[in-house]
C-alpha cells in the first residue's frame, strides 16, 4: 500500500450478498492490482473467485465497501459505469460471442457504436487482433462456424478491441476440449508478456505459477492468501489452501 | 423399398378423401338443389363489361372528334360535362340530350366489389401489422422493465385486452372511444386491431428477448454498451429471428381477424362479400371466392415470412 498511485485497481472492504442476504458472497474483500500485474484468483466452486471478478466491471453490485478502478470510484454517483468498462475488458467461461455477427463484426462492434471510432481504424484494428488470436483465416466465419478454442480467442480479440487497460478472465479455459486450453493460455500468455493488466479466474495451475505475479485464495467469499507463485505453491501459507493444493495437483 | 410403398399408398388415401370431401359438397349442394353458377361471380372481381355514360342532365352534345372529347352543354349550367373517355359514341354532334341517356360505351376493365374489399382488407392489415408490432415492441420492453410501474402497466395492458373478445374490443373502440375522440371508422378499425394484435406481439417479443441467454446482454454490458445500445445491437436482432415463426401466426390471425371490422360497416372484404351476396344471388360461389382470397393473403404473408427466415439464417 505503499505506491497507492500505481494500483490500477483497489478494493476496501466489499461485502456481497445473495438472496436478501442468505449468502454471504464476498467477506470484506480488501485487495490491489498494480498497473501492468497478473493476479491469478484459485478457490473451490462458490468461494466467491467469480463474484469478486464480476465486482471489477459492475457486472455485480456490492453491498458496502468501495472498488476504485483507474483512480475512479466505481459506485461514486458521478461514475459513468458504461465510460468505466469500456476500459475494462472481459472474457467469459461461456465466451458469450454475438451468434448473429460473423468473428471480425463481433470484434468491430463495440469500437464502431460505442467507442464511435472511424470504420477504417476499427476495420485496421480488428483485423491485427485477429492475427494476434492467430485467426486470421477465421474471421468471415460466424461463431458457429468455430470450434471452443477459437471462439474463446475471438473473444479476447473483441476485448482488446476496445483498448482496455485491464482485461478480465472468469474461467476462460473451463468450458473447452482439453486439447484446446493451450491454445487461448497461449494468447494470455502473449497478451501477460506484453505489459497488460490481467485478473483471472482459473483452475489451471500451471497458468498461475508460470504466468501470475500474484496468486490469491478464496474460499467461502473470504481472501484467505495472497502470495508470489512460489510462496503459494511451494509453501502454502494456510491450512486450508494446502489441502485445496493436494486434492487438485 | 417397402415403406416407400406405404408413403405412397397414404398419399393415395389423402388424394381420396379430399376427393370425397369435394364430392360431398357437390352431392350436398345438388341435394338442396343448389345451381352452381360461378361466372356470377366473376363481374364483382373483375368487370369487364362496357360501361355506359350517362347524362348528368338536359342539354346539347357537341362532339370534338379531333380531341377525342364529347362536350354536353347543360341547361342552366355554366360548367358543361366532358367526357374525355370513350369507346363508342352513342349520340351526334348537336343532338338534344335529356338525362339519363346514354352518351356513349366505354369498354374497359373494372375492379369489382370484391377486389375492392381485398384492398381495403390489404390497407387496414398493414396499418395494423406495423402499429401493432411498434406496440408491441413498446409494452414488450416494458414488460421486462425494472420499473414496477412499467411493468406494471404492461402487465395490466395485456391481460385487459387478452382478456376480452377483440369484436367487443371494436364496439368499445368505435361506438365510445370513436364518439369521444371523433374517429372515422376505418381509424377506429385500425386502432381496435392493432391495439388487440399488439398485446400478443408484447408477449411475443417479451418471450424471444428472455430466450437470449444473459451472457449475451453481459457481454455487450461489459464492452461499454448501454441497455439501449445492448438491446439494439445485441438482444433485440436475435430474438427477432427466433420469434419470426409465432410473429407470423400472430400475424395471419391478424387479417383473418380483420374481417371482424365489417360489424362497424368498413367496406373489407368480408362486408363486400356480403354485399354481393345479396347482388348475385350465389351466395356459395361469393363465399368460397372470399375464403379463397384471405388465403391467397395469409399465404402471401407466411411466405414472405418463410423467406426472411431463411435469409435471417446464415449465421445458424
Amino acid at each position: 500500500m505503499t505506491d497507492t498511485a500505481d494500483n490500477i485497481i483497489v478494493t476496501i472492504d466489499v461485502e456481497k450478498y445473495y438472496n436478501n442476504g442468505a449468502l454471504h458472497a464476498l467477506k470484506t474483500v480488501n485487495t490491489t492490482v498494480k498497473r501492468g500485474e497478473v493476479v491469478v484468483i484459485v478457490g473451490p466452486s462458490g468461494s466467491g473467485k467469480s463474484t469478486l471478478l464480476r465486482t471489477l466491471n459492475q457486472l455485480e453490485t456490492i453491498e458496502s465497501g468501495t472498488i476504485i478502478v483507474d483512480g475512479v470510484d466505481m459506485y461514486d454517483r458521478s461514475t459513468n459505469i458504461n465510460k468505466l468498462r469500456e476500459n475494462v475488458g472481459m472474457v467469459f467461461q461461456g465466451f458469450n460471442l454475438f451468434p448473429h455477427k460473423t468473428a471480425l463484426e463481433n470484434v468491430m462492434l463495440a469500437p464502431l457504436k460505442v467507442a464511435k471510432r472511424p470504420l477504417a481504424e476499427v476495420t485496421e484494428h480488428a483485423r491485427e487482433l485477429m492475427y494476434k488470436v492467430g485467426l486470421a483465416d477465421r474471421m468471415e466465419n460466424y461463431p458457429s462456424q468455430l470450434s471452443g478454442g477459437q471462439m474463446q480467442r475471438v473473444a479476447i480479440a473483441r476485448a482488446l478491441a476496445m483498448r482496455p487497460d485491464i482485461m478480465l478472465f472468469d474461467e476462460p479455459t473451463s468450458a473447452l476440449d482439453p486439447e484446446m486450453v493451450g491454445e487461448v493460455l497461449d494468447v494470455m500468455k502473449s497478451l501477460a508478456a506484453e505489459g497488460m493488466t490481467m485478473v483471472v479466474v482459473t483452475h489451471e495451475m500451471g497458468f498461475a505459477r508460470e504466468v501470475a505475479d500474484r496468486v490469491l485464495f478464496m474460499e467461502e467469499g473470504a481472501l484467505l492468501v495472497d502470495a508470489s507463485p512460489d510462496v503459494f505453491f511451494d509453501t502454502p501459507p494456510h491450512a486450508r489452501l494446502k489441502q485445496f493444493l493436494s486434492k487438485i495437483l | 423399398m417397402h415403406a416407400k410403398q406405404k408413403t405412397w399408398l397414404w398419399n393415395a388415401v389423402f388424394i381420396g378423401i379430399v376427393f370425397a370431401l369435394s364430392y360431398s359438397v357437390y352431392f350436398a349442394s345438388q341435394k338442396i338443389e343448389y345451381n352452381w353458377r360461378w361466372e356470377r361471380v366473376v363481374p364483382y372481381i373483375i368487370n369487364t363489361d362496357a360501361q355506359e355514360i350517362t347524362a348528368p342532365g338536359d342539354g346539347t352534345v357537341e362532339i370534338d372528334e379531333r380531341n377525342h372529347q364529347l362536350t354536353l352543354v347543360v341547361d342552366g349550367e355554366t360548367t358543361p360535362f366532358v367526357v374525355k373517355e370513350y369507346t363508342e359514341l352513342q349520340v351526334s354532334d348537336g343532338d338534344l340530350i335529356f338525362e339519363g341517356d346514354t352518351l356513349a360505351t366505354l369498354e374497359q376493365w373494372q375492379i369489382g366489389p370484391l377486389i375492392d374489399g381485398l384492398i381495403v382488407t390489404i390497407e387496414i392489415s398493414i396499418y395494423s401489422l406495423v402499429i401493432a408490432l411498434v406496440l408491441g415492441l413498446v409494452i414488450g420492453l416494458m414488460r421486462i422493465s425494472a420499473n414496477p410501474m412499467l411493468r406494471n402497466m404492461a402487465i395490466l395492458y395485456i391481460e385487459v385486452i387478452r382478456g376480452t373478445p377483440l369484436l367487443v374490443q371494436i364496439f368499445i373502440m368505435y361506438f365510445f372511444i370513436g364518439t369521444v375522440m371523433d374517429l372515422e371508422r376505418f381509424t377506429a378499425g385500425v386502432i381496435a386491431l392493432s391495439v388487440f394484435t399488439g398485446a400478443y406481439v408484447a408477449e411475443i417479443i417479451r418471450s424471444g428477448i428472455q430466450s437470449i441467454p444473459v451472457g449475451q446482454m453481459e457481454a455487450a454490458r461489459s464492452l461499454g454498451m448501454s441497455y439501449p445500445k445492448a438491446m439494439t445491437f445485441i438482444i433485440l436482432p436475435q430474438a427477432f429471428k427466433r420469434t419470426l415463426p409465432p410473429m407470423a401466426g400472430q400475424f395471419i390471425n391478424l387479417i383473418k381477424d380483420s374481417s371482424l371490422v365489417s360489424v362497424i360497416s368498413i367496406t373489407d372484404l368480408t362486408k363486400a362479400g356480403r354485399e354481393v351476396v345479396s347482388g348475385s344471388f350465389a351466395p356459395f360461389e361469393v363465399w368460397f371466392t372470399v375464403a379463397l382470397l384471405y388465403r391467397v393473403l395469409t399465404s402471401t404473408l407466411s411466405w414472405a415470412i418463410q423467406r426472411l427466415e431463411k435469409r435471417l439464417s446464415a449465421s445458424d
